[in-house]
């Protein structure tokens, strides 16, 4: 992406626009060349007007560049020292063939709200930004001028734009989007500004760390019909291959749209049409009474707000995220109908030495489904939720899914698989072959982590430290009327615990953990032991 | 039979509709055959996955007969030593060729009927009244475009596979009208074997869920002795007290019952009943089912040549044109 063309310096000799300069930003104030004040020109002329005309001088071009700058001058003193009064006549636009005028107007819109020259100059700049961020323009310049000799004060504002030469684009990144449920890798390729409505039109490959692999395309409109908010729109077709864990294997494909998306707030849509198999035709009762199609019409609601001072090694602050996801808003009863929900909450102490901290954090999330009968019925096994895998609980703000140590799925409700006959016939000497794991309906986790750094200056400079860390877990079934064995005492009693130690090594946007793990407390079928690991997060 | 206490066998199969406790043309003979062995079961119904080839199956703790394996559910239990009703004619001859009859000419031409044919209403309310529409509507779909690949058919030899598969539906009707009537079960005058459960179920389906306008529906109703055969079974088996057949009644099963099944399934071989003598009844029944089976099977024979040089004359009228 060409770097923005912000803001370039007249020669002294031209006249009369102005354009502020980020590259001579001595003062620090933004780096803006004066503007040659035509009001004030204006006004000093009507003076004039009432005087006798004096002899007229000759001016020699030294002495031009003299007053200009002495002009110039007076005006970054004003600036610094006082509110220039000025005002927004009208925002001009230039340069767009292809991009619609009301596109790059609301984004200016904020201009004609300003009353001083040094909000004109704040704004300009977070206009120019958000020009860039659509991504359909090589370059943006913003230019001030005088505005009509008949209102003064008031200059307008030009917005010149380059559009992209190249519609075509493509990109290697790791994203966390509201319609997934992990973070993932993706590649993806762009096709921009096709309608002029700075649409951008995708098509991406992406692979999660949680077996996921999905196929999507989409078109993303910044502004919709008209409202301050994007729209977002996937096709997409997912896969993820639990057979190794629970024995099935999960295909959807369908429609999702992010209706709001703003910095704390997504609300997303999804409509799909899933599917789940068992190949190995291995699966226990329970997961084979769920094998099958199933339509899911949800709405996600997602609220987060995040106050630390870094994702990557949080040292202060605090972050909270609660989603709510209801499922089966379609006419159809038929559809697959459930209510979820995830609150996650972080806070981080600092300790003042050695760069240390405490971070707490505490996870919680329950799954039911509704509709007639609704108590006799299972939740949909992908729906539910399963704690373990190689991700770290301090990054990651998606509910409760991570034990430190425990393996993929590797704690909770199990049930034995099929038994298959030996060859010889005889079954007791046939392989075990082992267990499903089937999830929970209310999941809870906690960690406590402390993190410091190391006395050598090597690693301090590359941000690596050590942390030790404890955490606990522990995952129930509620539906199919289990709600009326639960027992919180039962449950706290039952919970997984593990501590550890361990390197972080922060590299964007990733953080990479070494560790040591040791389980403190685990239950029979439970897929953790003694050992070093590696996580993944970002 | 082998089995474990407590009811704790489970058919999981279609759901009801017709009047039948399962719809399915597959389901039902399996269900049926279990009726006919005094197994206590429950009955389980899938309605989300239409398109799965593992469904019918039988399930016992971890024990389970699906039926894409070892030849079907039925042969599976059997091999199993789950239950055998047909442990003392497997290997007739007479046995083997009506069973290959049953469970291809019978059967195919019911699967054609019901996805090819007027049966089309009757397998969207079997498979796919339970999905979302657009689910049902796409699945279905795709199953008819699978039957068709599996019977090759063309448009240029639609009309020719019907006429065959309806011909080969009148045959065995026929040949099984001929056995039913003089005896209430087909093979066996005691007892019945899985040769019954088929084509019971078969019958019922065809008579139930096929509409009026069926071919093979009117082909069946012209013999009566094979309607009042499979509606005498069907009043047996629903009206039968053993078994608790009720749709949705999803119990897991007991670890005491699931480590009964473990060992009843352990060094399993069947137990053979010890031979006794042979009445003359027997004897005469043996021969005259031997000597009228050996002039079926010449029937099949001369109707197969025939369809063959029909087929090379077709042939031969391609290469000319």
């Amino acid at each position: 992406m060409a770097k923005p063309d912000e803001f370039k310096p007249d020669p002294p000799s031209e006249n009369p626009k102005t354009e502020a300069d980020d590259t001579d930003d001595e003062n620090g104030d933004g780096g803006y060349e004066e503007e040659v004040e035509d009001t004030e020109e204006d006004e000093l002329d009507e003076e004039e007007e009432d005087e006798p005309e004096p002899e007229p001088r000759v001016r020699t071009p030294q002495s031009a560049v003299r007053m200009q700058r002495a002009k110039l001058e007076g005006l970054f003193q004003r600036l610094q020292t006082q509110s220039v009064p000025l005002r927004v006549h009208d925002v001009l636009i230039k340069g767009n063939t292809k991009t619609k005028d009301y596109l790059i107007e609301s984004e200016a819109a904020l201009l004609k709200n300003c009353t001083t020259m040094q909000e004109i100059l704040e704004v300009s700049r977070a206009v120019n930004f958000r020009l860039q961020a659509l991504e359909v323009f090589d370059s943006v310049k913003i230019t001030l001028d005088s505005g009509p000799p008949e209102l003064p004060g008031t200059s307008n504002v030009i917005v010149e734009v380059q559009e992209a030469k190249s519609p075509l684009s493509g990109e290697i990144g790791a994203y966390t989007k509201a319609e997934a449920r992990s973070s993932t890798v993706e590649g993806t390729l762009k096709f921009k500004n096709i309608f002029g409505h700075g649409d951008l039109w995708d098509g991406s490959f992406a692979y999660g760390w949680d077996h996921i692999s999905e196929l999507s395309a989409g078109v993303h409109f910044p502004r919709f019909r008209g409202s301050s908010f994007p729209l977002d729109v996937r096709a997409f077709l997912l896969s993820q291959d639990w057979l190794q864990f629970s024995s099935f294997k999960e295909r959807s494909m369908g429609l999702s749209v992010a209706l709001l998306s703003s910095r704390n707030h997504d609300l997303v849509y999804n409509l799909g049409w899933r599917t789940l198999t068992d190949p190995s035709q291995l699966a226990s009762r329970s997961v084979r009474r769920q094998l099958g199609h199933s339509l899911l019409s949800s709405l996600k609601y997602t609220f987060k707000v995040d106050r630390r001072n870094s994702t990557l090694r949080p040292v202060r602050g605090y972050a909270f995220a609660a989603t709510s996801q209801i499922a089966g808003l379609a006419p159809d009863s038929r559809c697959s109908r459930f209510l979820r929900q995830e609150v996650d909450l972080r806070y981080a102490i600092p300790l003042g030495i050695l760069n240390s901290a405490l971070n707490f954090g505490i996870s919680g999330g329950i799954v039911f489904p509704w509709g007639a009968g609704f108590k006799n019925m299972p939740s949909p096994l992908p729906d539910r939720f399963f704690l373990g895998g190689n991700s770290s609980p301090i990054s990651s703000l998606g509910g409760p899914t991570t034990v430190w140590g425990y393996r993929t799925r590797g704690l909770g409700p199990t049930e034995s698989r099929r038994q298959l006959k030996s060859n010889d016939g005889d079954t007791e000497d046939a392989a075990d072959p082992g267990v499903d794991f089937l999830g929970g309906d209310l999941a809870v986790t906690a960690f406590a982590d402390l993190s410091l750094d190391f006395p050598l200056k090597w690693f301090r400079d590359r941000g690596i430290h050590g942390h030790i860390f404890a955490s606990a877990g522990n995952l129930e079934r509620l539906t199919q009327n289990a709600y009326k064995d639960f027992s919180l005492q039962k449950f706290v009693s039952s919970f997984r615990t593990s501590v550890g130690a361990g390197i972080v090594v922060p590299i964007q946007p990733f953080r990479l953990e070494v560790n040591y793990y040791y389980m403190m407390k685990k239950f029979e079928h439970d897929r953790g032991k003694p050992r070093f690991g590696v996580t993944f997060s970002m | 039979m082998e089995e474990s206490r407590d009811g704790d066998w489970t058919l999981v199969a279609r759901k009801p509709y017709f009047g039948l406790p399962t719809a399915c043309p597959v389901c039902l003979p399996v269900y049926i055959y279990l009726k006919f062995a005094r197994c206590p079961f429950n009955l389980e119904i899938n309605s989300a996955y239409p398109d799965s080839d593992q469904i019918p199956y039988v399930e016992g703790g971890t024990y389970v007969a699906y039926n894409n394996e070892k030849g079907g559910v039925i042969q599976q239990l059997k091999q199993d030593g789950v239950v055998d009703l047909d442990s003392e004619f497997s290997s007739l001859p007479e046995w083997v060729s009506m069973k290959a009859m049953m469970s291809s000419w019978l059967a195919d031409a019911i699967t054609y009927e019901l996805w090819l044919g007027s049966g089309e209403n009757s397998a969207k309310q079997i498979y796919y009244s339970d999905l979302p529409w657009v689910i049902g509507k796409v699945l279905f779909v795709k199953q008819v475009y699978d039957v068709k690949q599996r019977f090759n058919i063309s448009k240029q030899n639609a009309e020719k596979k019907e006429e065959e598969s309806e011909r080969m539906a009148v045959i065995v009707s026929t040949i099984a009208s001929a056995n039913t009537m003089s005896k209430n079960k087909l093979f066996h005058p005691c007892r019945p074997t899985s040769l019954d459960a088929d084509l019971v179920g078969h019958v019922l389906f065809t008579l139930k869920a096929l509409p009026e306008d069926s071919v093979i529906r009117a082909a069946l109703l012209e013999h009566g002795n094979l309607v009042r055969y499979a509606e005498r079974h069907k009043n047996d088996f629903l009206t039968s007290g053993q078994s608790s057949a009720s749709a949705s009644n999803f119990q897991p099963p007991p670890s005491a019952a699931q480590a009964r099944l473990m060992e009843s399934l352990s060094g399993s071989k069947p137990k053979r009943k010890p031979k006794r003598e042979k009445t003359e009844e027997e004897k005469s029944f043996q021969r005259k089912a031997k000597y009228f089976i050996g002039a079926q099977l010449v029937a099949v024979l001369l109707f197969l040549s025939l369809l063959g040089s029909s087929s090379k004359a077709d042939l031969d009228e391609d290469d000319e044109d």
